[in-house]
């Protein structure tokens, strides 16, 4: 006899088995497997790896950590949400379903097909063992920790899911919760050392040894700590340690806080609707669109008003990024650094352009998707623009929203212009330097567009799918590229780098035309 | 360019297939300018891909479309400034005011500031929400956001609007106000296109009609032809005072009466007729000489809903295979402008 619990569970499982698209992800998985194998193979045969299996095994499991939770996360936070969002909720308790049946069938389900996932590499990957340099102990461990950490992320990204009204505001929140849970403990011992030494404490003594310990144990339960034990040579601790019963009862811990907050959370159906933001609302009957932004160039402000913030979202990021520089002067006063223009300036440039790119990186995986999301494309283009103009003119509204960002590049390089100029100077000097350069800003333009077509393909996870893409890409490429230099007796490394450029800009090109031709496929399809 | 007699739509053999499925097979009708012009066929018919041609964002595939005598492929920038199409979804950004959602179109459309806020006035008074143009559209009922969108539609002033399903899921009250303002707009000058199910309020409102079914059209023309459409045969009404035995035979003996049959318990009959061999006066001189009573005695004039269900097929109507067609198969799908 059924239970009524399992309903929703069985057929999700039946769904998943007959989907051609899961099929394609194990065969797409197998495929990958094989072409990581492939180039350490040849590099072992040439002598360039000493521990082939070893590097095998660790190129599989970092591959796989990073996909769970990039990937993994926007899958299972929208569990829930995706139903919310399709004001489907209601109808769903409407019926027999219980809350643990609409959790277990929505959110179990996907932790079944995903841990399936993981364990059809099983087989595979204990070709690491013939290949040499790890043993089998160290793969099952490896695995063990794999899955015990897909238990945590899925039961962790179901409370979100519970929590939050749209995907998009689930995953954000918990993937900052995610980056604390990974490196939190690294900055908590570094803030401890640093308070300790402020004080001038003995960490042996009073509360100390205790903090310590917490974050140590912190430090113990995240994935990453764990596998850097487990590739250590040599190793021979317990499969089943400390991490693993972490990680698995804090995701029963946090199923049973979703299963707990179902009915508060859900009980009042709202309409999904785009987020307003940071705008204020104004009851003025004049216009608040610049005199000059006319024609096409009111696409840029729209994006610019409604997706990157508009003033206020201007301001909130130059306090952001303000914040973000204050506390690494902070650390470094706490470590004892001195403050220095040079830092300064260095602080300036480098958290400038990260933020910079992560923001754009968001920025692309959304403002193409949103018009489709909310079915707003086929009004804007019935505009007297060619879908080109359109593109280009939304880009330049988000591109807007960046200024701040820029405002402390520049406010850095102004405090360090011989330094900039010196490096300037020094990439121009040696053609490799300036090779790498531009591969890391053509790899970075490819990323982008990967992004935006994928936001118009899938129907989540577009950036998350995107930086997998380009890592595995980009692994799989420079792993081609050795064996050729193997092959053709090591010459020609120096046109490596202009080689990788030709292929990002026609990649680049591709994606460039296949957003376009998306956008208006997307726009007959409303 | 167009002159005042050229039609406003004009639709020459257009076939278009999504896939292996057609969804429209060698349409051809024309729209009159000033004229509102009703389209309907059943759920699958090809209303909305017809409607997705007209407003320029797909590329007819075969055949023939002119909007305002420019060619809706060579010329979709000047046909866009002179339509204003509503899709049955509104298309609206809900997170934005009513004012900066027209404002923002207004823009778009080439308006300075002063002409914005003329504008953006002038149409929020015209579909009567000036009242709410600071409310945010996500919390507007779907009445609201249905003016909301026409009010988008109307805000470049087009010539010709194309009315994806308008009134879909409105009430009653929402509904006739929408009625009321298209009609309105038609004394502006307007031309309106619009698709609906609700036949009875297209009746009243259009002046000609287009009957789709299964991608081909069955009827196009005024809604006075409408009445006539199946040929040469007329239908009449009888009404008697009392019924009379021999009304039945009298009525058969005159050449042209092709069917009589007895409508309810009343004594009344439908009798039906060839036009081109007799004539009402005919018949009543035949119905008197038989020394039956006639209490009333008129043409049954076939109304948009009778029509509809005589012309398309009963039951959900599938998409024809372009397997099964002789012509050579469509090619892709492009909208016009491309990515150009």
């Amino acid at each position: 006899m059924k239970l009524p619990a399992l309903a929703l569970f069985e057929r999700a499982l039946r769904l998943e088995t007959r989907s051609l698209t899961f099929c394609g992800a194990r065969v797409g998985l197998l495929a990958i497997i094989l072409l990581i194998l492939l180039p350490i193979q040849t590099m072992a045969r040439v002598g360039w790896y000493g521990a082939p299996g070893l590097h095998f095994l660790q190129e599989m499991v970092w591959v796989n950590l990073v996909f769970i939770t990039l990937a993994g996360l926007s899958y299972f936070t929208s569990a829930i949400t995706e139903e919310k969002e399709e004001m489907m909720l209601g109808l769903l308790r409407m019926t027999n379903l219980n809350p643990v049946a609409i959790l277990l069938g929505k959110s179990t389900s996907r932790l079944i097909g995903a841990l399936l996932l993981l364990l059809v590499q099983v087989p595979f990957v204990l070709l690491a063992v013939t290949l040499g340099g790890v043993g089998l102990h160290q793969v099952a461990a490896a695995y063990v920790t794999l899955l015990a950490y897909l238990f945590f992320l899925c039961n962790f990204a179901l409370l979100f899911s519970v929590i939050f009204r749209n995907t998009a505001t689930a995953t954000a929140i918990a993937l900052l919760l995610l980056f604390l849970f990974f490196f939190g403990s690294y900055w908590a011992a570094g803030i401890e050392r640093g308070l300790a030494s402020h004080y001038r404490s003995d960490l042996q003594h009073g509360l100390w040894p205790a903090v310590t310990k917490t974050i140590e144990l912190w430090r113990r339960t995240t994935p990453s700590e764990r596998l850097g034990i487990i590739f250590q040579t040599g190793f021979a601790e317990p499969i089943i340690c400390f991490q693993v019963v972490s990680d698995f009862l804090m995701g029963v811990f946090f199923f049973l806080l979703a299963w707990a907050l179902f009915d508060p959370c859900t009980r009042e159906e709202k309409d999904a609707a785009p987020a307003r933001r940071w705008i204020w609302r104004r009851t003025s009957r004049r216009s608040r669109i610049p005199q000059g932004l006319i024609g096409a160039a009111a696409i840029s402000w729209k994006d610019f008003t409604f997706v990157s913030g508009g003033k206020i979202g201007l301001l909130v990021k130059f306090v952001v990024v303000g914040l973000l520089i204050a506390l690494c002067n902070i650390i470094a006063v706490e470590t004892d650094s001195t403050l220095t223009r040079q830092f300064e300036g260095a602080a300036l440039i480098w958290i400038s352009l990260i933020t910079t790119a992560v923001w754009l990186a968001l920025e692309a995986s959304r403002v193409f998707k949103d018009e489709v999301r909310w079915k707003t494309l086929s009004s804007l283009m019935t505009l007297p623009f060619s879908v080109s103009h359109l593109a280009y003119r939304k880009v330049a509204g988000v591109l807007f929203g960046t200024l701040p960002l820029l405002a402390y590049f520049v406010i850095g390089v102004m405090l360090v212009p011989d330094k900039v100029g010196d490096f300037i100077g020094e990439i121009f000097k040696e053609p490799t330097a300036l090779g790498m350069m531009l591969v890391a800003i053509f790899q970075y333009l490819l990323f982008l567009h990967l992004t935006a077509f994928l936001s118009l393909v899938l129907k989540r996870g577009a950036l998350p799918v995107a930086i997998v893409i380009q890592y595995l890409g980009g692994s799989f490429f420079l792993g081609f590229m050795s064996m050729f230099l193997v092959f053709a007796g090591g010459g020609g490394a120096e046109v490596f780098p202009f080689f990788i450029i030709l292929i990002c800009i026609v990649l680049t090109g591709v994606l460039h035309r296949a957003i376009g031709f998306r956008l208006v496929r997307a726009a007959a399809e409303e | 360019m167009s002159d005042s007699n050229q039609p406003i739509i004009e639709i020459r053999d257009l076939s278009h297939a999504y896939k292996r499925q057609l969804a429209l097979q060698g349409v051809s009708f024309s729209v009159e300018p000033g004229s509102i012009h009703g389209f309907v066929g059943p759920n699958g018919a090809g209303k909305t891909t017809t409607l997705k041609i007209l407003a320029t964002l797909l590329k007819p595939q075969r055949g023939t479309v002119r909007v305002f005598g420019l060619d809706i492929v060579a010329d979709y920038k000047k046909v866009r400034r002179k339509i204003g199409f509503m899709p049955d979804h509104f298309s609206l950004y809900r997170q934005m005011t009513v004012q900066e959602y027209l404002d923002f179109f207004a823009a778009a459309y080439g308006m300075d500031v002063a002409e914005r806020n003329r504008v953006v006035g002038d149409v929020l008074d015209l579909t009567d929400m000036a009242a709410r143009r600071s409310d945010l559209i996500k919390g507007l009922s779907r009445g609201m956001q249905q003016r909301v969108s026409l009010s988008r539609v109307l805000v470049h002033d087009p010539t010709l609007l194309l009315l994806d399903e308008p009134a879909s899921g409105l009430d009653p009250r929402a509904r006739i106000e929408l009625m009321e303002i298209i009609q309105e707009l038609r004394r502006m000058g307007k031309t309106i296109f619009i698709s609906s199910h609700i036949l009875s309020e297209l009746a009243l409102l259009c002046d000609s009609v287009t009957i789709l079914d299964r991608g081909t059209v069955r009827y196009s023309g005024s809604m006075t032809g409408l009445s006539q459409s199946n040929g040469e045969i007329v239908d009449y009404l009888l009404s008697l005072a009392e019924d009379h035995p021999d009304i039945e035979s009298a009525l058969r003996k005159i050449n042209g009466v092709v069917a009589i049959t007895k409508a309810g318990k009343v004594p009344q009959y439908r009798v039906s007729f060839q036009r081109k061999q007799t004539d009402p006066n005919t018949l009543l001189r035949a119905i008197l000489e038989s020394g039956a009573q006639i209490l009333g005695f008129q043409e049954i004039v076939r109304q948009l809903n009778q029509a509809f269900m005589d012309l398309t097929e009963p039951g959900v109507p599938p998409m024809i295979n372009i397997a099964d067609q002789e012509q050579p198969p469509l090619p892709a799908a492009v909208p016009p402008g491309g990515t150009s």
